[in-house]
């Protein structure tokens, strides 16, 4: 009796498997090269290809809005994305396999920060031309970014050192309010500040050392929690950093001279998606420098055991002070980032309703984890756009995946992960047999 | 001159005496035991000359340097090791970070180093990667090294403990009892273990213990806490036959 | 002096709000250690329900013709209200509390977060945007004494807090459920050896609390007659503030700091102007925590939201 072939080998010839092996032999910058392409394609032929399936319009967020909003278009959506984004990557992928993976091979063996650079430059082209489509996707692309920052600084702190800080709209509203005060105040002629005090051109390279002022008031004002810290953890600093919280944005309410409950507004158009794109990589990597050094770990250490780590020669206050300080200076560039993205601020963007968005992010994505901050961050975002339809009922369903994600994984789906670009930028082998 | 030395230390925890004129030297390559019954204060007098926290009365010298009024981290750096009772390990961490995070110390690069992952660091880190190594090999837990250390076996955790504390260049060394909840096999290897440590680092044990077979054969002199205070001091041929200290252990035989 | 004594009185109705909500937070984390985020939704949820309740109850007189006068209405609003609203309490635990128990502090912390918002945005989505006016039940009455005016609806509120406090304080000391619920807040893990199930312990702290905030709720309808779903994000959050600085362990220091923060709040709106009210009022509870880190009455361990 003849025996099919596939019962005796089941999975070796699968198309799972193949598929499987298939996937895991493209390098990163292999995807990368895809992602390119198939922007490419959407940026030329998107509008012809939307037309011919009936769509009135490219789809912005990859369709997921459509879903909700026209249920009807959903066929001729499915049908746009394996034509502009799935076939022309897997094309592109499929061809360049070879190719990719020597030019992985290639960037491994040169230091790790041109690899990284040549990585983040093919990336960024890919994002700059996606997000020309449309404003929309500008601006939610530059708000997942800054989503990102906000997260990985929640995360040094509630994460690596294992606090419950709810102060970081507070350190966020601080960073914003510096940053805008200076652009305000020295290069634009607005109604709150009266007349440029310098010339406006200079504006856009001073942008910088604005964000970076706005970390360090971010920083100056993190003392306020990390002092206390030395002595009270827990419970009692979380109160101490609700504390801190409700001060800020009361103080803000208070002071007319930076525009009182109302804000302020015309700061100019420094965020753009280079700036914020250089800014967000900044970060992840200065981060992911500092977790993964020894400096770094004394974090975990304090954490896992305070008493211990004491013992065995960390200076403890030094690490929180350092940990409260460097979190909350990353939350306030962020700020800054947002509301020259914005280009509006006012105390109520940095309340209970944006800690609230800054924890579900970090504990949906992951604790004491790079990778599951930036998950995190970008799933959030875009998930509380694609649900913008729903409107109130948005805030049903986010709560509810968070809850879920908490019973099933109570530290976050991606916690306790090193993130190592040089693992990720390595040369896949290639592993197909014809 | 004493490496480590400690003048009529007292101790009150509010009005609770604790610990009552104390007094400890130690000579570099010394091997001293400290036993009592349990409540006595063996573990607050390490807490006590660790620096966690500052004795009511008295000095403590190590090495010339005085230690009170400094914090845990520094009496640490300045060459005192320890490990505890209840092997305070971290919960998220490799046994290689374990080692490592104890050279916290010894850290030559500084914040901006670690920000910017600049070549200094990483070659810091690489030396004190080969440091630990080295130190858990001598342990004979290298191969654990990227596992996390409350995954391994009790007996491999101790010694991931042990590799910790040495990982600070310690001059003397505070074990709190060492041995404890392991089975005799692992006890002999302990004690080969703490041979081969104070022969090969050349550094001064001073050890809570409660097994008093393995205090009288690593330690060459032995010191005997009941209520906070020593009740005797000496050899442990003096210390076994020391009438007190066998009625603190066993009771005192009442004659009628 | 007639205006300090006015600010008294007025700093003991504000306070008797904190001090409820305060208590259903105090119980909670106590006795089983967790930051419940979701109980200042549950004093909003609580007034609703009264409004709903009050409004039947009037709707029952209008119909039926039966003269109950607006005092016994109030009454039975408040039990029934009290009674449904432990069930939405006893319903969190189980939902949302229960199957966290194992997990980090943080994690089930975040979840009553969660279960905060959905209660707010359920709300929206069933009641709509518009507010609702709670029923007048009591004709207000003024009272004189001297230069210090006391309304009747001030004094039934600070006489029903005291009086549900005084119930809770009884139920907790000379109660076999009490005793437990004592026992657990020394030491969690020992309770459930000797036989009390927390299973059982759990939704009765819940739902002691929860009808603790609803009770808040109405008398604060009863004085501030328009609600809101987001009203328990104002009060929540500070009676939360409020919990913690009366310390881990202690019902009294809860009801305690309660009553301090509405005091605070009170006489630092009658000397600064009022917009800096939050301001130095959360000032000064950051002072008092700065120099005292375990609250007024806290057992000397803190307990670290551990991962």
């Amino acid at each position: 009796m003849d025996i099919p072939d596939h019962t005796l080998q089941p999975d070796k010839k699968g198309f799972k498997a193949r598929l499987k092996s298939f996937v895991a032999s493209v390098p990163l910058i292999g995807w990368f090269l895809g992602f390119l392409g198939a922007v490419l394609v959407e940026y030329y032929l998107g509008d012809l290809i939307s037309y011919y399936l009936g769509l009135p319009k490219i789809p912005v967020l990859f369709g997921l809005l459509t879903v909700i909003k026209k249920p009807l278009l959903i066929p001729g959506t499915i049908g746009y994305l394996i034509l502009v984004y799935g076939l022309p990557i897997l094309i592109i992928v499929k061809c360049l396999l070879k190719p990719a993976n020597r030019l992985a091979g290639f960037l491994d063996k040169r230091p790790v920060t041109i690899a990284a650079l040549v990585h983040l430059g093919i990336f960024y082209g890919a994002l700059h031309i996606w997000a020309d489509i449309s404003d929309y996707r500008l601006l939610v692309l530059k708000l997942t970014m800054i989503g990102i920052m906000l997260t990985l600084s929640i995360n040094v702190i509630n994460g690596y050192m294992g606090e419950f800080s709810c102060s970081h709209p507070g350190f966020m509203a601080l960073g914003a309010y510096t940053a805008s005060t200076i652009t305000l105040l020295f290069f634009t002629n607005d109604k709150q500040f009266g007349d440029a005090l310098l010339p406006e051109v200079l504006g856009a390279y001073f942008f910088p050392l604005a964000l970076i002022a706005g970390g360090i008031a971010a920083a100056l004002g993190a003392l306020v929690i990390a002092i206390p810290s030395f002595r009270t953890r827990g419970d009692y600093l979380a109160i101490i950093s609700l504390a801190f919280l409700f001060i800020v944005k009361s103080l803000i309410e208070n002071l007319e001279i930076i525009g009182g409950p109302r804000g302020m507004s015309s700061q100019p158009h420094y965020s753009t998606l280079p700036t914020v794109f250089i800014v967000m990589v900044l970060c992840i990597w200065i981060i992911n420098n500092f977790v993964r050094s020894t400096m770094g770990k004394a974090l975990n250490a304090v954490r896992d055991n305070e008493l211990a780590a004491e013992v065995m020669t960390v200076n403890t206050r030094k690490t929180k002070i350092i940990t409260f300080m460097f979190g909350a200076f990353w939350a306030g560039v962020a700020g800054g980032l947002f509301a020259h993205v914005l280009r509006y601020v006012n105390p109520g963007s940095f309340g209970i309703q944006r800690l609230a968005e800054i924890l579900a992010m970090v504990y949906f994505g992951g604790l004491n984890s790079v990778t599951g901050s930036i998950v995190g961050a970008v799933s959030i975002n875009i998930l509380s756009e694609a649900l913008r339809p729903l409107e109130i009922y948005k805030w049903i369903i986010i709560p509810l995946l968070l809850i879920l994600v908490m019973l099933f994984r109570p530290t976050g789906l991606i916690a306790f992960t090193e993130f190592k670009p040089k693992e990720l930028m390595k040369p896949r082998q290639e592993l197909i047999k014809e | 001159m004493a490496l480590l030395r400690v003048d009529n230390m007292t101790h009150y925890f509010g009005g609770l005496r604790a610990v009552h004129n104390y007094n400890l030297i130690l000579e570099p390559g010394h091997i001293v035991g400290l036993i009592g019954p349990n409540g006595a204060g063996k573990t607050t007098i390490f807490n006590l000359i660790s620096g966690i926290h500052s004795p009511t009365e008295g000095n403590i010298e190590l090495d010339g340097h005085n230690l009170i009024g400094h914090r845990p981290h520094e009496i640490a750096a300045l060459g005192l090791g320890r490990t505890f009772q209840n092997l305070l390990l971290w919960r998220h961490m490799t046994v290689l970070e374990h080692v490592k995070m104890a050279c916290y110390s010894q850290l030559e690069y500084g914040i901006w180093g670690a920000f910017f992952g600049s070549r200094f660091c990483r070659q810091e880190e690489k030396r004190l990667t080969a440091k630990a190594m080295h130190l858990l090999e001598t342990f004979d837990v290298a191969r654990f090294s990227s596992q996390l250390a409350v995954s391994l076996p009790y007996g491999a955790q101790r010694r991931v403990e042990m590799a910790r504390a040495m990982a600070t260049n310690p001059k003397v060394l505070f074990l709190d009892e060492p041995t404890a909840g392991m089975t005799p096999d692992e006890l002999n290897r302990m004690i080969s273990i703490i041979r081969k440590i104070h022969e090969e680092f050349n550094v001064a044990i001073f050890l809570i213990e409660h097994r008093l077979k393995f205090v009288m054969e690593l330690c060459e002199r032995i010191q005997t806490l009941v209520f906070g205070e020593i009740i005797s001091e000496g050899t442990p041929e003096e210390t076994k036959n020391n009438p007190q200290v066998i009625e603190a252990y066993l009771g005192r035989e009442d004659i009628h | 002096m007639d205006l300090f004594l006015q600010n008294i009185v007025n700093g003991l109705q504000w306070g008797s709000f904190y001090a409820l909500i305060a208590l259903g937070y105090s119980m909670v984390y106590s006795i089983l250690m967790l930051f419940n985020f979701a109980h200042g939704d549950v004093f909003m949820v609580g007034s609703y329900i009264g409004f709903g309740v009050a409004t039947a109850l009037l709707g029952f007189v209008a119909v039926t013709g039966i003269p109950l006068p607006g005092w016994l209405i109030l009454i039975l609003t408040i039990l029934f209200a009290m009674f449904f609203t432990s069930f939405v309490g006893m319903f969190i635990e189980r939902v949302g509390y229960r199957p966290l128990r194992d997990a980090p502090r943080a994690s089930a912390a975040i979840t009553g977060l969660m279960i905060g918002i959905i209660l707010e945005t359920g709300n929206l989505a069933i009641l709509g945007a518009r507010r609702l006016s709670f029923p007048q039940l009591i004709e207000s009455a003024t009272y004189q004494f001297g230069g210090v005016f006391v309304t009747n609806k001030k004094i039934l509120i600070v006489g029903v807090s005291l009086g549900l406090m005084y119930l809770l304080h009884r139920f907790i000391q000379k109660t076999k459920w009490g005793m437990a619920m004592r026992a657990m807040s020394f030491d969690f893990q020992a309770v459930p050896l000797m036989g009390v199930s927390i299973n059982k312990i759990a939704p009765l702290t819940f739902a002691i609390g929860s009808a603790l905030a609803s009770a808040a709720g109405i008398l604060y309808g009863l004085a501030y007659p328009v609600l809101d779903p987001y009203m328990g994000i104002l009060l929540g959050w500070k009676a939360f503030v409020a919990a913690i600085l009366g310390g881990r362990g202690s019902i009294l220091g809860a009801a305690l700091a309660g009553f301090l923060l509405g005091f605070i709040e009170i006489f630092v709106a009658w000397i600064f102007p009022s917009t800096l009210r939050d301001v130095i009022a959360y000032s000064i509870i950051l002072l008092i925590l700065t120099f005292r880190p375990h609250g007024f009455f806290g057992q000397a361990h803190s307990t670290q939201l551990r991962l």
